[in-house]
Formats: structure tokens, C-alpha cells, sequence
């Protein structure tokens, strides 16, 4: 589903250059869930954001659902994001002058020939998904954090992405909200078959996943 | 909009400023220049207002007499109707006050070049002028200011001693217009016109109404009668100045008495426009870069969710458009009175002859065209922040892009 070949991220000021990334080669099958684990700074994150198309890499190349997209314009790149790819991020990153329905149905809005009353039903769908059809009035900060990441969650899933990708979706959350948070990714896993990438720093979160990959310093080292 | 209120409001501020002046500044060359009632035939009419008598290197400008008029210019071809006027001022006393007013002398055709609207009454005609008549036309202000509430049509207004019968009254045509006046009556009753009119040399004005738009043709016509006859004695050449509302601006924008530079009316309607719009344009981008950054996180928000620069592009400039427009209609609110306030600002300057408080007139070509300003300033404004934000990386705005 997702293949990374020799993926390397450099960042460059006029006096440091800093490798982010080393020669990553990396296979996530389709309908699998993996959980990418390693310290901080270890370049989880980056690769996930290059994995999601919000970053691009200083070398090799990607191809996501057999199409190569290295070299996708802007444009495109955007198109396929939203037609294939869902995020879920550690600090929710909701829009919190819009309400809860309509920061679900973001997505849908940057995709032709869908209504506004289809968009609506979509995210009713979603939100009921999460378990928050009875919140689609209220705003972000009229949430707990466990669900605002439920919101985020629906967000992710409203286009029905093949992709799902969490950059540490439990981290600032406390256990309960975060198993809450876990079961709802792995039953979307299950029950819909969405391939999900989750980088996290949580042991316990990344064992219920199917596999574990870690990195260090870059590297990929198991 | 409302999420940032401190940018929204000094954008609002901003924007209402200035689209204050622009309206205040279109309403008065709307005035001055396009075809408004009374004026309705402004394109083809000449106002002949100066003749040049050329001796040598020698140059001497004068208002034409109303015997060089009559004598010179009354059977022209190309012309449809020519009206001879001057404007004179007379002082009245009434309850205590002290007040100034604008007397017009004019003729009977006066009336079918001009279109104006007559409340009551009717005007002076041919045979009132024949015999000199004293009979006046007053505003509908002068009206007010003289008889109050009641009739004046009947009544009598003294005027240098001379009392004149009321048979008309009139909307009056703008103050900034050559043919304003508070008062108008028939030119043979000026009782001046023997004190102050020569030969050549006088206070009177023309007003030529053009058969066509071919207004080269008048001119032809002008510059051939006045080349077979013989003025001036000594006189090398003389010339007459004749030029539409529009020419008399481009002349005295341009500043150059004799000819109309549109080059130059150009550039100075330019330096204005930049004035008044360039430059909170550019604090407007400034606001908007502020503004539209500390947004940042949102549009990382979207553009990960698929928003390609394009519709953000498009998402944000909407947006500063409708600021623009809410700012524009504020503007013309306030535009309404900075107006009044200018023209009291004026008046303090001669409070014999008081302007009155609705001088600018804000008509629907002004408005369209501070639509027009709205949409440009918006465009200007929102596009380039709009379009730096779009460009702005995913990763960076999300975590919040402190600055572009």
C-alpha cells in the first residue's frame, strides 16, 4: 500500500546540515495496522509527514495504492491527499471558530460534486462512527481532549481514505481516553480495513498494532 | 472575520477611510464633469468663458462682453442653441442676517440647454428678456431661505434695488457647476452691463450647445468667423475658449490655461488614486499578511486535508473582499458626512457665501464606482497574502508558521 524507497530527508541551513532521515526503505501492506516507535527527534514524525505527502524527501521515492507520487505537482498532490489520505495528529489541529460537524466535513469540502447535504449526512455517519453524533453543535473547545480526538478521528474518516495516519493520536490524552482513542483505530482496522501508520511513544499502544517498526538517529533499525 | 477582531476592526477602519475620501473625491468629479441633471448635454456643450487677444509676443485674456457674444458668435452652424450668461452676487439682509447669494443674468435659451427641474412656475422666455423684464427664477433653497414655507411664486425679491417678480423656482444644479446660481434673471435687466462691458472685454460666458459630438466642428467654426473679422485693431489674432465641463477639468488638472492635457489630468488623477488607494493598500497587505498568518495552523489544517493553493487563494480573497465591501459601505456612511464636514470646512472660509451641507451628491454612477474601488482594493489587498500563505509549507503551518 505504502513503499518507501530509499527515502532520505536532509535539512540544510548555511552552516548545518541535519539528516532526518537515512536511506529509509520501508513496505506497509495494504489493510495493515503498524505502529512506528523510536525517541524523540528520531525522524518518526518527519517520516510519517512525508508518508502523508505534507513533506516532500530530499531523495528517493514514494508510491502509495501502486502510484508513484514523487514527482506529483501541488496540485495533484493535494487531490490525492484528500482522496486517499486521512490524519490524525497529536494536537487534534481542529478549527475551533467552526463547529464540530463542520470541522468533520472539512475534507469532503475540497472534493467535486459532493452536496452540502451529502457532506452533512457524511459527517453524521462519521460522528456516529466515533460516538459523538450528540456533539455536532459544539466547538472544539467546548471538548474534552479524548473527544476532540474523537472529532479528529471522524475528520480522518469521512472520505473514506484507504490511508490512516496518526502521529502519536494518544499522546495528549490520559490512559482511559487513549485506550478509547486505540480501540476506535483498531476497530476501523478491522471492521473497514484501513490501512493505519501510527507513530507513538507508547509501548503498551504500539503492542495492540501489527507491527512495530523503530527507529533511531533517522534509521530504521527493526 | 469576527475570530480576529483587533485585524478585522483596524482593516475596517482602514478600509472605510479611504473609501470615504474615494467617494467624497468621485462625487465631486462626477459633479464637475459627467451629464447630470441639469446638465444633461454636458458632452456637447461649450462653455466659452475667455478670448485671447494676440499682439506680438504679446497676450491678454479677458471674459468676452456680451455685445462681442451677440455680435460674433450667435448664428453659428454647428451649434443647436447658445445662451449668454454672467454671474454676479448680491448681498441680502433678512431678520438680522447677512447673507450672500449667486445672481445669474442670462437669456430665454438658457432653459433648453439646461434641463432643470421646475418646482413651480415657469421660466423667463424670449419676450421677458426682449423687454427686460423683471422676472426671476430662485432654487428651491433660495425659495426656502426668503419665503420659508410659503408661496413665492408672485412675490417680489429686491435685488441690487430692483425688486424682481418670482415666476419659477427650481432643484438647484450642483454649487460646483459653472451654472449654479441662487437666483436667475433676465440678462437685459443687468443694469452693469454698460459700466462693465467693451469692445471686446467683458463678464460674460456662452454656452454652446452642440448639434453632435463633433465638437471640432464648433471650434472649426469658432476660429473661422473670428478669423474673417476683423476685432481688434492691431490685434494679430484672436481666439476664443470654448470647452465642455470635462476640458475645463483636464485644463485646470492639467494647469494649463489654454488647452486641456489628459496626459497630465492623467498623472494627476493618478497621483491622487495612489494617494488614496496605493497606499493603505499596501497597510492593508501589511494588516493581511498579520492577519491572514495567524492563521496559519488553519490553513495546515486544510491544505493536509486536501485544500490546494488555489482554493485558498480564492477562500481568503473572498473574504478580504467581503471585509472590503463591509469597509466600503461604512465608508460611504461616513463619506456622507466627512462631506458636510468639507463643505462647512469650506464655508468658514467665505461665511458670506455658505455652499450648502449637501454639495456632494452621491449618485449611483459614484457608488458603482466605489463598488468598483471596494472590489480593487480587496483584490489588491487580500491577493498577495493570500496567495504567500498558500504557498506557505504544510508541516510549518501546521505547527503554527509564526511568520511568512
Amino acid at each position: 500500500m505504502i513503499q518507501l524507497s530509499n527515502i532520505e530527508k536532509v535539512y540544510r541551513t548555511k552552516t548545518i546540515e541535519t539528516t532526518a532521515l537515512n536511506h529509509i526503505n520501508l513496505n506497509i501492506n495494504k489493510g495493515e495496522f503498524v505502529a512506528i516507535m523510536g525517541p524523540s527527534g528520531c525522524g518518526k514524525s518527519t517520516l510519517l509527514n512525508i508518508m502523508g505527502l505534507l513533506d516532500t524527501p530530499t531523495a528517493g521515492s514514494i508510491e502509495i495504492a501502486n502510484q508513484p507520487v514523487t514527482s506529483l505537482s501541488r496540485k495533484r498532490l493535494a487531490t490525492f491527499r484528500n482522496l486517499k489520505l486521512g490524519f490524525i495528529f497529536q494536537s487534534y489541529h481542529l478549527i475551533n471558530d467552526l463547529s464540530v460537524i463542520d470541522n468533520v466535513e472539512l475534507p469532503l469540502l475540497y472534493r467535486k460534486g459532493i452536496s452540502g447535504a451529502e457532506r452533512r449526512k457524511r459527517a453524521l455517519v462519521a460522528l456516529e462512527k466515533v460516538g459523538l453524533s450528540a456533539r455536532t453543535k459544539h466547538y472544539p473547545n467546548q471538548l474534552s481532549g479524548g473527544q476532540r480526538q474523537r472529532v479528529a478521528i471522524a475528520r480522518a474518516i469521512i472520505g473514506n481514505p484507504e490511508i490512516l495516519l496518526a502521529d502519536e493520536p494518544t499522546g495528549n490524552l490520559d490512559s482511559a481516553m487513549g485506550e478509547e482513542v486505540m480501540n476506535l483505530m483498531l476497530h476501523l482496522n478491522k471492521i473497514d480495513g484501513t490501512t493505519i501508520v501510527m507513530v507513538t511513544h507508547d509501548e503498551h499502544m504500539a503492542k495492540k498494532t501489527q507491527r512495530i517498526i523503530h527507529f533511531f538517529d533517522g534509521q530504521q533499525v527493526s | 472575520m469576527l475570530r480576529k477582531k483587533y485585524y478585522t476592526a483596524l482593516t475596517l477602519v482602514g478600509i472605510s477611510l479611504t473609501l470615504m475620501v474615494i467617494t467624497v473625491f468621485a462625487s465631486f468629479l462626477d459633479q464637475i464633469v459627467s451629464a447630470n441633471p441639469p446638465e444633461i448635454h454636458r458632452e456637447r456643450t461649450l462653455i466659452l468663458d475667455k478670448v485671447s487677444v494676440y499682439k506680438g509676443d504679446k497676450k491678454t485674456d479677458a471674459a468676452p462682453s456680451i455685445s462681442f457674444l451677440q455680435k460674433n458668435i450667435r448664428n453659428l452652424q454647428s451649434t443647436e442653441t447658445i445662451s449668454y450668461f454672467t454671474t454676479r452676487e448680491f448681498i441680502s439682509f433678512l431678520n438680522g442676517k447677512t447673507a450672500g447669494h449667486i445672481l445669474k443674468f442670462t437669456d430665454e435659451n438658457f432653459w433648453k440647454i439646461t434641463d432643470f427641474e421646475f418646482l413651480e412656475g415657469k421660466p423667463f422666455n424670449i419676450i421677458d428678456v426682449r423687454k427686460g423684464a423683471r422676472v426671476a427664477v430662485i432654487s428651491e433653497k433660495t425659495k426656502a431661505y426668503f419665503f420659508k414655507d410659503g408661496a413665492a411664486l408672485g412675490k417680489t425679491l429686491p435685488m441690487h434695488g430692483i425688486a424682481y417678480q418670482v415666476i419659477g423656482v427650481v432643484k438647484p444644479a450642483t454649487p460646483f457647476s459653472r451654472i449654479y446660481s441662487d437666483v436667475y434673471v433676465p440678462y437685459t435687466t443687468d443694469v452693469n452691463t454698460q459700466r462693465t462691458e467693451k469692445a471686446l472685454e467683458g463678464t460674460y460666458n456662452a454656452l454652446l450647445l452642440a448639434k453632435t459630438d463633433d465638437l471640432k466642428k464648433v471650434r472649426a467654426e469658432l476660429r473661422g468667423i473670428l478669423k474673417k473679422a476683423n476685432l481688434v485693431s492691431g490685434a494679430d489674432s484672436v481666439k476664443v475658449h470654448a470647452f465642455t465641463a470635462l476640458e475645463q477639468f483636464a485644463k485646470s488638472s492639467s494647469f494649463n490655461d489654454d488647452e486641456p492635457e489628459y496626459g497630465k489630468t492623467a498623472i494627476v488623477i493618478s497621483i491622487v488614486l495612489v494617494l488614496f488607494m496605493l497606499i493603505p493598500a499596501i497597510s492593508l497587505v501589511n494588516i493581511n499578511v498579520t492577519r491572514i498568518g495567524e492563521r496559519a495552523e488553519e490553513i495546515g489544517i486544510r491544505k493536509s486535508f486536501g485544500a490546494t493553493s488555489g482554493t485558498l487563494v480564492g477562500q481568503l480573497v473572498t473574504e478580504n473582499i467581503i471585509i472590503t465591501l463591509i469597509g466600503g459601505l461604512i465608508g460611504l456612511g461616513l463619506s456622507v458626512y466627512a462631506s458636510q464636514l468639507l463643505v462647512q470646512f469650506i464655508n468658514t472660509f467665505d461665511p458670506l457665501f455658505k455652499m450648502p451641507t449637501d454639495s456632494f451628491i452621491i449618485s449611483w454612477r459614484v457608488f458603482g464606482f466605489c463598488l468598483f474601488s471596494c472590489l480593487l482594493l480587496g483584490l489588491v489587498s487580500g491577493i498577495y497574502p493570500a496567495w504567500k500563505m498558500s504557498r506557505m509549507d504544510v508541516v510549518y503551518a501546521l505547527k503554527g508558521g509564526n511568520s511568512l
